[in-house]
């Protein structure tokens, strides 16, 4: 549905949004289309001020000292100004979706961050993700990849997979609907040799497919994945057919 | 002076940041509290959200409600996806918070008419539907979903979904902005 168009559903939409109950699916679409829409924003703003002196009765409540602490400690020992639009690395929301992952992966993933090339990334890694360490008993995974949107560096998807385990597991990190005549199919991007098909990604909120061979053999000497647009049920050639959605590097952590 | 703390914040200014907690951490430490109801998840929440705040102070200049306005907003906001966190850990004996619903509305609706800056809203709100008006202030006040809103009222989903939807335009046209 083209929002913009009906701009009393959106007025609804904004209410409802703003009063807390558009949940789900339906109000991260929502905030989306707040972020590229400064109409869809105001209207946002305007319900916050219509609604938010409801909030003038409720109780205040010193919180304990030590929240300042944490709090400063969060931001960090920068003193210059905050990162005007950190993107998603910087994202709780990420951090706590990943979370939901395992902790292993999540370590895996602040692995990955030290590991690349340099970037103008400012991460901010929120307390929660540094309480969050592995058990001793539970082993991270092996090969890890962060599929992106090569044109805007937006992280789509994460590729991860254990050694000695076939299936690989992907997690959405940002949605991006795709028609519902094609799916994404995953590719392994061998140095010097065609595409080889990974499978095609299912739907759902964290996908897994399943490998020829294990994570090592199928993944050991890859370094590039690729999602493309394929026809539904995936390419029938054997190589892309559709463009070439996402790409990432493939990183083999241990 | 709220608006200029939140300038220097913009600007990096870290002593701005902590007069900025110090005159609103009371405010919306109390709004997490009311609807998350622990303290320990409460203190997470506005860790997070102040973390947020200083993160986007430099945007503020472009907000048209209030300061605290819009920082009880993030609050509110992490709360409610807070409670709907599927791995939500809680105590043997802990209610969930959705369940522990005190029902004290009265108090917070009460309270709003004696509070200057929500005269006209508490007006407004007061013409509504007694149903209405329960409807909106459980979803505000203990972030209530519709389905949870159908079970606490026992009403149809239709039905709370309308009282909502009704509710909020009314809001609407009689605050008249």
């Amino acid at each position: 549905m083209d929002y913009l168009k009906h701009r009393e559903v959106c007025e609804k939409l904004a209410a409802e949004y703003v009063l807390g109950t558009l949940r789900g699916p339906a109000a991260r679409r929502f905030a989306r289309l707040a972020r590229d829409h400064a109409t869809i924003r105001l209207m946002i703003q305007e319900w916050e001020a219509r609604l938010g002196p409801l909030a003038a009765p409720i109780p205040e409540r010193a919180p304990p000292a030590s929240l300042w602490n944490r709090i400063a400690a969060s931001i960090g020992a920068s003193a210059g100004a905050p990162a005007r639009n950190p993107g998603l690395w910087a994202s709780l929301a990420f951090w706590r979706s990943l979370g939901m992952l395992g902790s292993a992966v999540a370590v895996a993933l602040l692995a990955v961050l030290v590991l690349r090339p340099p970037e103008k990334v400012e991460i901010q890694v929120p307390v929660e993700v540094v309480r969050l360490l592995p058990p001793k008993n539970e082993i991270p995974p092996s090969y890890l990849a962060v599929l992106e949107d090569p044109k805007t560096h937006q992280p789509v998807m994460l590729a991860i997979a254990g050694r000695n385990s076939d299936q690989l597991f992907i997690k959405t990190v940002y949605e991006r609907p795709i028609p519902s005549n094609r799916d994404l199919e995953l590719w392994a991007l061998p140095d010097g040799a065609k595409p080889r098909s990974l499978g095609v990604i299912g739907a759902g909120d964290r996908p897994k497919l399943k490998l020829a061979g294990n994570a090592d053999a199928d993944l050991g000497n890859i370094p590039m994945l690729a999602v493309s647009l394929e026809p539904k049920g995936g390419s029938p050639t054997g190589g892309p057919t559709g463009p070439v959605l996402y790409t990432g590097r493939c990183l083999k952590l241990w | 002076m709220l608006k200029n703390l939140l300038g220097a914040c913009g600007q990096g200014d870290r002593e701005a940041f902590h007069r900025l907690y110090r005159e609103t951490s009371p405010k919306l430490f109390g709004v997490a509290l009311r609807i998350v109801r622990r303290e320990d998840w409460a203190e997470d929440i506005v860790q997070e959200s102040y973390v947020s705040i200083w993160k986007h102070a430099g945007d503020y200049r472009t907000q048209l409600s209030a300061p605290l306005t819009w920082m009880t907003s993030i609050v509110r906001n992490r709360c409610l996806d807070w409670l709907r966190r599927p791995n939500l850990e809680l105590a043997e004996d802990d209610e969930h918070p959705l369940d522990a619903m005190a029902g004290d509305l009265a108090g917070p609706l009460e309270q709003l008419q004696a509070s200057t800056e929500a005269q006209a809203l508490a007006n407004c709100l007061g013409r509504l539907e007694a149903r209405m008006r329960q409807a909106i202030a459980l979803a505000f006040f203990d972030g209530l979903s519709h389905s949870e809103l159908a079970d606490h009222m026992r009403e149809p989903l239709g039905t709370v979904k309308t009282w909502v939807r009704r509710g909020l335009e009314r809001l609407k046209t009689c605050l008249g902005t």
